[in-house]
């Protein structure tokens, strides 16, 4: 019984834990993890604890107070209404950060049992793979708005559409990895010994596969909070009454000129936890994976 | 800075404060809302391109097919009407040689037409043409269904004369057909068809090219036939001086001003109040400030849904705050008025009755109405869009007042063609928001107050008032008339007006001869060199 | 490729008839009666089971019919016909943008690996991959058109002026697209001249004591370049999205604001052939590359 194990867990537990605290170490001794990781922990507190952090409640209106530019109670100015545009820069890291980490949840599972299925079943490979090379020559932006117009403007459906948006490219990083994966000897033996073909797939090829996923997830996420502002902002995605940084810019653009404040720490916010996570998963990337650099 | 306010004895309904700055910077002088001034200056020079921002793409340049602002503001240039308003808001001939001779008992309408008016195909207008007009009117525009229900027969008499003849005596018959908004266009008989594929109307300008997303462009008739009369608001001599007219649809607001400002724009409609300062302190650019230029109204889904219940309904209008939804709005009171009466004090119409139940934001009275009511929490459905920023601000105060009532709210914001869409399937709304100028005739507008309207009221308490109020004649009777009708809204809420606006438009310093009316033209206008 | 493009269509005919709302009833519109619209919807095919309306629908497209557009009454070829323009122009400059900031710099961060240019630019090319396009085209409208006056604010031109009249319109925008796009270049040039440098014909150079310049500007640029060819494909994609969202922000009546309107109208013939296009359009692309790339490269074998 313990020999079975043995030969089918590779690489053997204790070398693991150790690869992981060397990993971890490495990580952040890299100034760009450790500086993107540091940015990506500010937003996540703004998000989990906003109404704390927030002077104001963010749908409050204050109609005498409308346009104040930032300055005393009123850190980065009020908008055409008279609410604190902090605290709606805040309350909106929350939504925006929801959507893009359902987004990456639903298409990291979806994208990874494809990904497996194609790379692991040589019958399902092609199917499967000219669905995903179909989703995936739609521009992504492109594919979302058709989809939102489809399902209806809503946060549900934004999120709908973006996950179907990035299944496919974690499908097809997924598949590169298990075909590499599957080739491997403790893989046949594992086979030779009659484990399951679910067994193998979820222990055995997907903890071996986990780094260029997680890269990927992290590269998703920033795209996900990144396609999330541009739909809001077209008008296509989450409901303007919603204070994410996408309505925030669409609906402070028109006073832009008098109240540029409106639209830049909205943006600002958009770009901190997009190149946040893009610092983490570049860091990721380049330690797990050297040979991901020029796949992703 | 010189300031000249139009004070006009006249009904105020369409009465416009013409706010003029031109004297002070470049030394042009501008003709006011009427021809006060008209002799003493030069008539502006001809020829020239006008790039007209507007708020949008028309959904349609079909006249009669819809009730939207900019449809009429840009057909109004290619098709004209048998009768249209001055400046004082009276009713002038415009194609109809006179004002109509009728019958001592209301009933027969005979009108006389112009001779020898020539469409843009070259021919001259008929009778026949004007026959198959109104009819077509009648049979498809929503405004013209209403009115033809009135009329017993429509027919020509000879090639110059046609005659209406009604069921019973309708007082508001005339000013319908001088109504440019989803409007009885006359169109050459040849040229009617559904969809209408062909615009040929009689107007100063011709239709050239409609490049959806770009412009509408229209350029000069040369074969116009003016009237003799002078100018005067819709009515009077009109004369094309631009060659060409383009109807730029600039949906953003900020980019309409910004646009203004920097010259690519010689007109900006509908701006946000905000940018009024930085017009008025721009040298080539002119701000217009038309008073009272509209009202926003709410519109309530009186057949479906949760407001299909009365006292519901009565619930929203205790909840909402007027004043809170202009000034969320408006912004400076400058802008707007929270007035309960639907017509002003000094106008005929004038009436307090039912103004008691105009809404101040009363939640805990609302509340109590709200239980009273047996309010089963299914939400309500709001319609708005951004199109008009002041809807989607309105919009978010009367969430919030529907809110504190203990009313559940669902939001819904679309693209404006999309509410004009949805608004006509009562499963899809309660309540959605809307605007309208303000007319010189009550029952003109809203159009809840006809039949088949969004909305979808009717009731025994509104057929009794209106067909009172539209079978009086006499106008000193209508106005007392008019108070029953005001009553009834308040009292069965299809529709809350909000109050009164003002609009600010931007004009081109250069760009001369303008004269401010809810829908904007440009005959009789030119451009400086 | 044949059966992507065939998986394309049908995906795009089943997304966009899962759409809530009777097409026929948007078309006719307020007054329509329910005979009306039934008499259309059969005029259209639209009574018939789905598969006949599909196998309908992929004939016509074989004819190279899109369909007609509901809200804008005419054939959807010609309403992305006329559309084209701005969107090839626009997409066209920013993709030079973005080569004349990728390549130079990628080239640069290459040769000073590890230095404080490397760490710049990667950061600089990090730092365009995380800045939303529309955020970056309103701050720069602000700042040059409005503020500086330097460019026209929004639109196209008046119409029937001359070309480069029009294209002055565009210079915001592509820089905006361009800026923002050239982070995938970057890094792809970087990557691709680091293993170039590392080659052994490089190495030979080196030790034949070639000097540092030659070496990088004769011997290995034009092998690091040839892979970066591929990157255009991609770029193509991301340009095409960001075009959609940066016309929107200014105005440009091209394919990208078309598209939206579409959404906004629910204009679904009109979002359809945009949808086939667009992805038709990527698809080629990418053979064009890959039969490029056979070309000047030759180690490729297919």
């Amino acid at each position: 019984m313990s020999a079975t194990d043995a030969a089918t867990q590779a690489p053997p537990a204790p070398t693991r834990r150790r690869a992981a605290s060397v990993i971890w170490r490495k990580l952040f001794g890299r100034r760009v993890v450790l500086v993107g990781a540091l940015m990506l922990a500010i937003v996540a507190v703004a998000a989990l604890f906003a109404p704390w952090l927030t002077p104001y409640d963010p749908t409050a209106l204050r109609i005498l107070d409308r346009l104040q530019s930032p300055r005393g109670a009123h850190w980065f100015g009020t908008d055409e209404l008279g609410r604190d545009v902090f605290s709606r820069v805040i309350f909106g890291a929350r939504y925006s950060l929801m959507i893009g980490a359902l987004v990456v949840a639903i298409s990291v599972t979806c994208g990874a049992l494809l990904g497996l299925a194609a790379g692991y079943f040589r019958k399902l490979d092609g199917p499967i793979m000219r669905v995903v090379d179909a989703l995936m020559s739609f521009p992504d932006i492109l594919l979302a708005i058709a989809l939102v117009a489809v399902l209806g403007a809503s946060m549900t459906n934004v999120i709908i559409a973006l996950s179907i948006v990035y299944t496919p490219r974690v499908a097809r990083v997924v598949r590169a990895s298990t075909l590499v994966v599957r080739e491997l000897l403790f893989i046949e033996a594992a086979q030779a010994l009659g484990v399951s073909t679910w067994r193998i797939l979820l222990l055995h090829i997907l903890p071996n596969i986990a780094s260029p996923i997680l890269v990927q997830a992290t590269f998703i996420f920033a795209y996900a909070v990144l396609a999330e502002a541009g739909l809001s902002f077209l008008g296509v995605g989450v409901p303007p009454a919603l204070p994410t940084w996408g309505t925030m810019i669409a609906s402070g653009q028109q006073f832009a000129h008098q109240a540029i404040w409106l639209v830049v720490f909205p943006g600002f916010a958009i770009i901190l936890s997009a190149l946040s996570l893009q610092m983490v998963g570049d860091g990721l990337r380049d330690l797990l994976d050297p040979k991901l650099r020029k796949t992703l | 800075m010189l300031r000249i306010v139009e004070k006009s004895t006249l009904p105020r309904a369409l009465r416009l404060a013409v706010v003029i700055r031109g004297l002070r910077t470049l030394g042009v002088a501008v003709v006011a809302g009427t021809c006060l001034c008209a002799g003493a200056i030069a008539a502006p020079p001809k020829g020239g391109a006008a790039n007209l921002a507007m708020i949008g793409e028309p959904q349609t340049l079909d006249p009669m097919s819809s009730t939207a602002d900019l449809v009429g503001t840009i057909m109004q240039h290619v098709y004209e009407l048998l009768y249209t308003y001055d400046a004082n808001s009276n009713v002038v001939p415009m194609l109809a040689e006179s004002m109509p001779a009728v019958s001592r008992d209301g009933l027969v309408y005979t009108i006389p037409l112009r001779k020898g008016v020539k469409f843009h195909n070259g021919k001259e207008m008929t009778s026949a043409d004007v026959v198959a007009s109104l009819q077509r009117w009648m049979d498809m525009a929503p405004r013209g269904k209403a009115v033809a229900k009135e009329i017993k027969s429509l027919e020509a008499k000879g090639p110059n004369t046609i005659v209406i003849t009604l069921n019973r005596p309708y007082a508001p018959l005339v000013a319908h057909l001088a109504l440019s908004n989803g409007f009885a266009a006359i169109m050459a008989k040849d040229s009617i068809a559904t969809p209408l594929t062909q615009f040929i109307g009689t107007g100063p300008y011709m239709f050239k090219e409609r490049r959806p997303d770009q412009y509408v462009q229209l350029v000069r008739f040369d074969g116009y036939s003016a009237r003799s009369e002078p100018a005067s608001g819709y009515g009077g001599k009109r004369e094309a001086l631009l060659d060409e007219l383009r109807f730029i649809p600039v949906p953003n607001a900020n980019t309409r001003v910004e646009g203004a400002l920097s010259g690519q724009y010689h007109f900006a409609d509908v701006l946000p109040v905000e940018s009024y300062a930085r017009l008025e302190s721009a040298a080539n650019v002119k701000p217009v400030l038309t008073a009272p230029f509209g009202f926003p109204y709410l519109v309530l889904n009186t057949k479906q849904g949760p407001l299909a219940n009365v006292a519901l309904r009565r619930a929203v209008q205790a909840s909402l705050s007027n004043a809170d939804m202009l000034g969320a709005g408006f912004g400076d009171p400058k802008f707007y008025s929270a007035d309960a009466n639907h017509y002003a004090k000094n106008t005929p119409f004038y009436s307090t009755a039912g103004t008691e139940s105009y809404g101040k934001g009363d939640a805990k009275r609302a509340a109590a109405m709200v239980a009273a009511a047996k309010y089963d929490g299914a939400p309500i459905k709001i319609l708005t869009s951004q199109q008009y920023d002041f809807h989607y601000r309105m919009a978010l105060v009367m969430a919030e007042n529907l809110k504190a009532a203990g009313f559940k709210v669902d939001m819904q914001v679309v693209d404006w063609s999309t509410l004009i869409q949805r608004r006509n399937d009562p499963a899809l709304w309660d309540i959605y928001i809307t605007h309208s100028a303000v007319l010189p005739e009550p029952t003109l507008t809203p159009p809840q107050l006809g039949d088949g309207a969004p909305g979808w009221w009717s009731s025994p308490a509104k057929d009794a008032a209106l067909a009172a109020f539209n079978a009086e004649a006499d106008p000193k009777k209508r106005a007392a008339l008019w108070g029953n009708v005001q009553a009834v809204v308040f009292a069965e809420v299809p529709y809350i007006r909000v109050g009164n606006f003002n609009s600010v438009t931007a004009r081109a310093a250069k760009l001369d001869g303008y004269v401010a009316m809810p829908w904007p033209f440009f005959w009789n206008t030119g451009l400086q060199k | 490729m044949a059966i992507v493009m065939l998986i394309v269509a049908t995906l795009v005919f089943f997304i966009t008839r899962l759409a809530p709302g009777d097409p026929a009833a948007v078309m006719l519109g307020e007054q329509a009666t329910a005979a009306d619209i039934a008499t259309l919807r059969a005029s259209y095919g639209l009574d018939k089971p789905l598969p006949v309306q599909f196998a309908y629908w992929l004939g016509e497209l074989a004819r190279g019919n899109l369909g007609q557009s509901i809200f804008l009454q005419r054939p959807v070829t010609q309403a992305l016909a006329e559309r084209a323009e701005p969107t090839f122009f626009l997409t066209l400059f920013a993709l030079g943008i973005a080569m004349l900031i990728g390549v130079p710099l990628g080239i640069v961060a290459a040769v000073w690996r590890g230095r404080w240019v490397d760490q710049a630019f990667s950061g600089f090319a990090m730092l365009g991959a995380s800045v939303p396009s529309f955020w970056l085209g309103l701050i720069l409208m602000q700042i040059f058109a409005v503020g500086l006056g330097w460019f026209p604010v929004a639109g196209y031109g008046d119409p029937g002026v001359p070309l480069a009249d029009r294209l002055r319109h565009l210079v915001l925008p592509a820089i905006v697209l361009g800026v923002v796009n050239s982070a995938l270049i970057l890094r792809f040039t970087r990557a691709s001249m680091l293993d170039v440098l590392g080659e052994d014909h490089i190495r030979t150079a080196r030790a034949k004591g070639v000097t540092e310049r030659r070496v990088v500007l004769h011997h290995a640029l034009r092998n690091a370049l040839i892979p970066v060819v591929t990157v255009l494909g991609l770029t193509f994609a991301l340009l095409i999205g960001g075009a959609i969202v940066t016309e929107t922000v200014f105005g440009l009546p091209g394919i990208g604001n078309l598209v939206v309107s579409a959404v906004l109208r629910r204009d679904y013939p009109v979002i359809q052939g945009a949808l086939l296009v667009i992805a038709g359009l990527y698809v080629l692309i990418n053979l064009l590359i890959d039969l490029l790339y056979l070309a000047i490269d030759p180690r490729v074998k297919y």
